[in-house]
């Protein structure tokens, strides 16, 4: 493998323990440059955990490398190469937001002012404000134009969203997507709104108690699941027969998740689709546990 | 060094209302008071005191003030310990700053470096702006009372030079000396936060109780080992009666005479050693904070 091609992030054996409960049970990943990956899963899956541990926020077992480093050992120097927002209220709240620009052209060596105040431009956020003082879609704009002016190779995002309006979320991604996403840079992002940045990734992973259920390109995702949405009850144990991984009714019609099952098999039982990421995170949350992907 | 002053700003901009605004607020009433002071009566108990002169007077004055500072100085920096070392995660902001390339022991070294070198010179600017004032105070003082003669510009001015040097020299000593103090109130924030600040006290006074209990009658020190060292080690500054009777002298004050004192009553074995256990304490500090995400 060529250091052109090898991933930003290698994840391999990851455990973490907190007292004697095991919360991350040896999740094993690479994510390669370029890429926007969604990381989903329930509260408590351990998507945050992981993430801190990418950062070097949290010591760990098993083996981490963002950008060839070990992030424990060498947060400070990898955090020139990745930026990250971790909560959207996290901005220090007793600064100006020309406080907050000043401080963090200060320290760090690839932000650029200028990108930040073009970032804010067009926003209600003004430079004599005080962050104590701004919405909480304000901060998330101002959070967002600070690390979007910093030139980073692995941006990382936990629930950066969390708490705002549909307005500011769909604002947030646009730009995101818009402004800052190049070939050379890679998102890892988890959120709880999982169809609202369905259409930005390029690879989703799946973590459910611990472990990870799935890990695909969203391409992968779209040959290997099929949903069937079956109208006439008749031709439910039919389909039922072929194995789905996870079944419902709604509104009278039974829906059914398959895995790795050819489309021809299940085109004639009823209207079949590409599961939602939402109806595909649900179906493999209630999958019974073992079956990983 | 451009990442050091960065954080000694913001530093600044955290605190600068104990370092000041509440010391400008401070600067203004003494004025008034000053002020209030030439406009009555009051002036003549000065004189009653039986200050020998407007220059002596202003000397003293100068001491009086600079220790005033030293003491306000001492107390906001024992505040700004406790306060700095866990101000990082307050209003949930732990994770922005984990998110800047700077290490744990750098942003802590730098807190501690405020609190050593940038906090003092604000203070030391202030009472130096005292100084200008208690020499407006002592000249009009003189047009009030013409029977005294005003201290000359240039005897004013080796006046202040002299104290000016003295209380540089006896800040930078004492905050040398007390360093280990303010950081072990430093390192219990960053676990305790401001619970750092009894603590501070607690947690010594409870071992040298223990101790008391443990190994009473065995002989040693009154109190034990480790009060009686920490009643040691809080003592700081000239030897008995020599500043007194250095204020009440008719020379004037020598910043050279009364440092190099100073200097040698000094037990720099404890000193060094004190600087190397401030040292493992902000060293500490750091690897808790890198160690335990608390937001």
């Amino acid at each position: 493998m060529t250091a052109a091609a090898e991933p930003i992030v290698t994840v391999r054996g990851l455990k973490k323990r907190f007292g004697r409960t095991e919360i991350l049970h040896g999740l094993d990943f690479d994510i390669p440059s370029g890429r926007i990956y969604g990381l989903v899963g329930h509260n408590g899956a351990g998507k945050t955990t992981t993430l801190n541990a990418i950062l070097g926020l949290t010591d760990y077992e098993g083996e981490v490398k963002v950008l060839g480093r070990d992030p424990y050992r060498n947060r400070a120097r990898l955090m020139e190469d990745v930026a990250f927002i971790s909560d959207v209220a996290s901005l220090p709240r007793f600064l100006k937001v020309s406080e907050v620009l000043d401080l963090v052209e200060g320290i760090h060596p690839k932000f650029s002012r200028q990108r930040a105040m073009g970032f804010l431009e067009g926003t209600d956020v003004k430079p004599r404000a005080k962050v104590g003082n701004l919405s909480k879609g304000m901060i998330a704009q101002l959070h967002l134009a600070v690390v979007m002016a910093i030139d980073a190779r692995l941006l990382v995002l936990d629930e950066p969203t969390l708490g705002l309006d549909i307005t500011y979320r769909k604002r947030f991604y646009r730009r995101l997507i818009e402004d800052y996403m190049t070939e050379n840079r890679t998102l890892l992002i988890t959120t709880h709104q999982v169809d609202e940045i369905e259409f930005m990734l390029s690879d989703i992973i799946f973590i459910r108690d611990g472990a990870i259920v799935l890990n695909r390109p969203m391409e992968q995702v779209a040959q290997t699941y099929a949903q069937l949405v079956i109208a006439d009850g008749d031709r439910a144990p039919a389909a039922r027969a072929l194995g789905p991984i996870y079944e419902e009714t709604r509104f009278g019609q039974t829906v059914m998740v398959f895995e790795g099952r050819p489309r021809g098999q299940l085109s004639g039982f009823g209207a079949l689709s590409t599961p939602t990421l939402s109806d595909l995170f649900v179906a493999l949350m209630e999958r019974p546990s073992g079956a990983r992907s | 060094m451009k990442t050091t002053l960065a954080l000694m700003k913001r530093e600044y901009l955290e605190h600068r209302g104990a370092f000041l605004y509440a010391p400008l607020i401070i600067l203004v009433l003494f004025g008034l008071s000053v002020a209030g002071s030439l406009f009555t009566d009051r002036v003549d108990m000065a004189v009653s005191v039986g200050a020998p002169t407007l220059g002596k007077m202003f000397e003293v004055g100068l001491v009086v003030m600079g220790g005033l500072w030293w003491a306000y100085l001492m107390a906001a920096l024992f505040f700004y310990f406790a306060d700095s070392f866990s101000a990082d995660s307050r209003g949930n902001s732990m994770l922005f700053w984990k998110s800047m390339p700077v290490s744990d022991l750098r942003v802590l070294a730098t807190k501690a470096l405020s609190g050593a070198l940038l906090f003092p010179a604000i203070i030391f600017a202030f009472a130096l702006a005292s100084a200008t004032l208690l020499y407006l105070a002592v000249t009009v003082g003189a047009v009030r009372l013409p029977t005294l003669a005003p201290p000359l510009p240039a005897d004013a001015l080796s006046a202040l030079a002299n104290v000016g040097a003295l209380a540089l020299g006896y800040l930078g000593l004492s905050l040398l000396w007390y360093a280990p103090f303010y950081a072990w109130v430093g390192m219990l924030s960053t676990v305790f936060r401001r619970w750092s600040m009894p603590l501070a006290f607690l947690i010594p006074g409870i071992v040298g109780i223990m101790e008391n209990l443990l190994l009473y009658g065995s002989g040693g020190p009154d109190g034990g080992y480790i009060l009686s060292f920490l009643r040691s080690r809080f003592q700081f500054g000239f030897e008995r009666g020599e500043m007194q009777g250095a204020l009440f002298s008719d020379t004037p004050i020598s910043a050279p005479a009364l440092l190099s004192s100073l200097v040698e009553t000094i037990d720099w074995t404890q000193m060094g050693i004190g600087l190397v256990v401030a040292l493992g304490f902000i060293v500490a500090a750091s690897e808790y904070r890198r160690r335990v995400l608390d937001k």
